[in-house]
């Protein structure tokens, strides 16, 4: 699948899930433009420069954590695909991610498969 | 899980070097039950009618079970019976090490009876997803370790051996813990729990350790220790952390918990407001240390 020049912002402080997630997008679409944040500040900054068409993030993570920049990117932009990745899955977390607008949640550790249905689900149409 | 447990057993009683235990679990998977030694584990033959029947089949061209049957150690009922039997897959890990000219048959007979007395498990026939018996060894873990035997420490113990079978691979080996005051550190990441009761758990290793470790975490052969593999400790450790305050969450709806973001700690000693316990758990590429500070 050709995602020429999308942009996907990938938010995780672990660089490895950062690597992890680039392969798997890779291995399912090519021509994606990546930017990489590792911790809730530097999504919302990356947000806000570069209006990503996806974002995948990750819920625990230092300095400011994936559901507060959840909130504050779609509160910038209510269209935001944000699509968190997370090992923590706890039922609170989760209906706070969906109340806050995160459109789907991907328990690690992921398939390559989960990524490819996102993919062609939020960037295949467009 | 047992296979994990006998393997323990076996260290502690010197019956196999850490060589020999790593030898035979790395050959687990390609390894099949043999019916002598269902036949052994169900009390139905002797290990020298085991033994006697193996010794037939090299010089004559029969199967095991028709062997037994002439000899009249076993029906051709109780053969049907026992090569449909479910068995516990630490007798795989016995059967192994008596191929490996380890142990014999009759040191696995003998072993298998004195291990279901020590740990008080006589019943490990279907025992595959047998919680109780795993929470009891696990227990004895705790009272190995002085730790205070709470639901909440053995139900993460026992989510850790779990993640490790998971995640890691299934060939590794238990060893018996240590109670510390506090605990020097080699390389390693560090997540704090914060619940109504605070606690430091850390993943400690050398740096080769850590490479194999995290070379089969991320299914990548890495080859040198690099910022991937920290970061790959780093994930299985709040992947764990993870997945136990979700079950944490789900069994104890008004219980607050949750997890700082894992650190990286390559120096210095863990302190706990109480006590550290060192669990070592050994692998073929070597041993990491599970540490719970509280």
């Amino acid at each position: 699948m050709d995602i020429n020049n999308k942009k996907i912002l990938i938010c995780d402080d672990s660089v490895l899930a950062r690597k992890q997630l680039k392969d798997a997008v890779n291995e399912v679409a090519s021509g994606a433009v990546y930017l990489e944040g590792k911790n809730g500040i530097e999504a919302v900054e990356l947000y806000k420069a570069e209006k990503p068409d996806l974002v995948f993030m990750d819920i625990v993570m230092p300095e400011k954590d994936g559901n507060e920049a959840l909130s504050e990117i779609r509160a910038f932009d209510n269209d935001a695909v944000i699509i968190i990745v997370s090992s923590v899955g706890t039922q609170e977390q989760l209906k706070k991610a969906i109340q806050l607008g995160a459109k789907d949640f991907i328990q690690k550790p992921f398939e390559k498969n989960q990524i490819k249905e996102i993919i062609e689900l939020r960037l295949g149409g467009k | 899980m047992f296979t994990q447990f006998l393997g323990n057993y076996l260290l502690q009683k010197g019956i196999v070097t850490q060589e020999q235990l790593f030898h035979a679990m790395s050959r687990l998977s390609q390894t099949h039950i043999k019916l002598g030694t269902i036949a052994i584990h169900e009390g139905l033959m002797t290990a020298n009618e085991v033994d006697e029947c193996l010794y037939i089949q090299t010089r004559e061209d029969k199967r095991f079970g028709e062997i037994a049957v002439e000899r009249g150690y076993l029906t051709d009922q109780q053969v049907a019976d026992l090569l449909s039997k479910q068995t516990p897959d630490y007798i795989l890990l016995g059967q192994t090490l008596v191929e490996d000219n380890v142990i014999t048959y009759e040191d696995l007979e003998r072993i298998i009876f004195e291990y279901k007395g020590d740990t008080e498990l006589y019943d490990l026939e279907l025992d595959i997803e047998n919680n109780e018996a795993v929470y009891s060894i696990i227990e004895n873990f705790f009272l190995l370790a002085e730790m205070p035997v709470k639901t909440e420490n053995v139900m993460y113990l026992e989510l850790m051996f779990n993640s490790l079978i998971r995640f890691i691979g299934e060939d590794f080996t238990p060893l018996s813990p240590m109670v510390l005051e506090e605990y020097p550190i080699t390389f390693g990441v560090s997540q704090s729990i914060f619940s109504n009761m605070d606690y430091i758990t850390h993943i400690d290793c050398d740096r080769d350790t850590a490479v194999g470790f995290a070379s089969r975490y991320a299914k990548e052969d890495f080859q040198e220790f690099n910022e991937y593999v920290i970061a790959a400790l780093e994930d299985f450790l709040n992947l764990h952390n993870g997945l136990f305050i979700v079950n944490i969450s789900n069994e104890q709806a008004n219980t607050s918990i949750a997890l700082a973001p894992p650190e990286i700690t390559e120096e210095g000693v863990l302190i706990g407001t109480n006590k550290c316990v060192d669990f070592p758990v050994a692998y073929p590429f070597g041993t990491i240390h599970l540490i719970i500070c509280y």
